[in-house]
């Protein structure tokens, strides 16, 4: 047998095998916290999910909690989570437009939530209101304005928030950054195409795709590794099975860096 | 893998019309290499629109062409009351001359009512000669997979995977709990560190090491057993043990 991928001395791979993490930080873009409707989810609050990002080398998980995007939650709680893990969490505020109210109250204190609120997170399937009505326009001209990060939930020909739907936002807003979670999955030549058609301020979040048989060698051929970044779901996904899936591609030790943390500190510093 | 000897328990081969062009045995065996794994339980890929039959006579074939011990088939079964397939004593014969060494059923694919009335007979087989049987929730419908484990609960049966993404736990450990004989292969279950959890409440021995290939890479699901949490004994069980233990316990 030949020598496996785990086995390549003072590769990443290598040192994920045998240490647990390596000696790079990685940057999860995309996770959530606290119980959902319709899975289990053992490792859902903040000292499991922080005991389980340490073990795999995870310097930030940016993320947004179920129960703001289920309408239990304010914005302003997670933030307290967020102090109580200075070193770890980061957060996108949560845009829900059946309570524009809150969007206004939320947004107004932005700033002061700093450094944990990084962005804004969008999850418009789960509403059944497409990005493109107008109650979510507040909140993505705020983004817009400040050039901030907006982590949309997509999936490929959804009517929500599927390919033509980004395609018409990434035409209208050219500041704001869009991260696409999960890629619009299964819509990927529309994926490509937003890229390229954008002003560089699109890249592709990966949820779901690692471990797909060849799925990120075709995303770094067809919009390059620079446009890709990391994300779980967490406490959906397990990190090492993602950052496996990673590392399983048969693409450049370059591109697996690029993915696992350089593009994040490319938009958002190498201290946030 | 020189440390950890890696069986997976959940690969296809075959290409088909309606799955294009999937890589055969030469390319699995790559990917093995590539990845560390020593042997591969592996089905038609093809299966559920060829039929039970043709797809048992091809993979036999590709697995013949490849001419390997690292790679071992699955077949999958019909009724008994339709003789499509080998009978009684031929069919296991056959079995063990195209090393084949467990079964697996596409109900929803070949249209029949997967019980005692229908699978009785070869199933009650199949568990005096101790060889396993895969079986999934097709289409995240739990509810056959259910009443096939309560209708067979001495045969050792398979569980795999392979649904969407989202954890099955609420599905998957009433039955874990409930039937001693049913395994679980861990492709596509992504929960964090839910490896650790399911040996713990049910035994690692319990659990084999499977990566749903080429739906999915073979390498993700490596890690992810690795960094489990599990201690390196139980990580050698899940990894291969298991199964190896398995298969060698199967009376062809």
């Amino acid at each position: 047998m030949t020598t496996s991928i785990w086995e390549v001395p003072g590769s990443p791979a290598a040192r994920f095998w045998n240490d647990g993490h390596a000696d790079f930080p990685v940057y999860d873009m995309h996770g959530h916290m606290g119980s959902h409707n319709g899975i289990f989810m053992a490792r859902r609050e903040p000292e499991s999910m922080a005991a389980h990002l340490r073990r795999a080398g995870v310097r930030h998980l940016v993320f947004s909690h179920h129960h703001v995007l289920f309408g239990a939650m304010r914005n302003a709680e997670v933030v307290e989570i967020c102090r109580r893990y200075p070193d770890l969490y980061r957060m996108y505020v949560g845009i829900v437009p059946a309570f524009p109210d809150n969007i206004r109250e939320d947004l107004a204190q932005f700033d002061r939530w700093a450094p944990y609120a990084v962005g804004l997170k969008c999850l418009a399937d789960y509403y059944k209101l497409p990005l493109t009505d107008p109650a979510w326009e507040y909140a993505l001209k705020f983004a817009d304005e400040r050039a901030l990060p907006v982590l949309f939930h997509t999936w490929g020909n959804s009517k929500c928030n599927g390919g033509e739907v980004m395609m018409q936002l990434v035409r209208k807003y050219r500041r704001l950054k869009f991260f696409i979670g999960h890629s619009l999955y299964g819509e990927w030549e529309m994926a490509e195409r937003i890229v390229k058609e954008s002003d560089g301020n699109v890249w592709l979040e990966l949820t779901a795709i690692p471990g797909e048989y060849r799925r990120i060698e075709k995303l770094v051929a067809a919009v390059g590794s620079d446009r890709l970044l990391y994300g779980t779901d967490l406490p959906w996904f397990d990190e090492y099975q993602a950052i496996g899936g990673v590392l399983s591609a048969e693409i450049s030790a370059d591109d697996m860096l690029n993915i696992l943390y350089r593009n994040a500190e490319s938009i958002l510093g190498k201290e946030w | 893998m020189r440390d950890i000897f890696f069986f997976d328990a959940d690969c296809q081969i075959g290409s088909g019309p309606a799955i294009g062009i999937r890589p055969g045995a030469a390319e699995l065996l790559a990917d093995m290499d590539r990845f560390g794994i020593d042997r591969a339980l592996v089905r038609h890929g093809n299966c559920g629109l060829l039929g039970a039959e043709a797809a048992n006579r091809e993979l036999a074939e590709m697995l013949e062409t490849a001419a390997t011990d690292r790679l071992r088939g699955v077949w999958a079964i019909l009724p008994d009351q339709c003789p499509e397939l080998p009978q009684g004593d031929a069919f296991f014969a056959a079995m063990k001359r195209y090393n084949i060494r467990a079964l697996t059923l596409l109900p929803n694919d070949h249209l029949f009512v997967p019980c005692r009335l229908s699978l009785g007979r070869i199933m009650d087989a199949a568990r005096e000669r101790k060889i396993p049987v895969l079986f999934r929730a097709d289409g995240n419908d739990w509810r056959p997979v259910y009443d096939f484990v309560r209708e067979f609960p001495r045969n050792l049966i398979v569980i795999h995977e392979r649904w969407g993404k989202w954890g099955h736990d609420r599905q998957l450990r009433p039955l874990l709990e409930n039937f001693e004989n049913v395994r679980f292969s861990i492709g596509g279950y992504m929960v964090p560190e839910g490896l650790r959890d399911l040996a713990a409440l049910y035994g690692a021995e319990r659990l084999l090491y499977g990566s749903g290939y080429p739906l999915y890479d073979q390498g993700s699901g490596m890690l992810q057993l690795k960094q489990s949490g599990l201690d390196a004994a139980e990580i050698a069980l899940v990894a291969g043990k298991n199964l190896t233990k398995m298969l060698d316990e199967v009376q062809l």
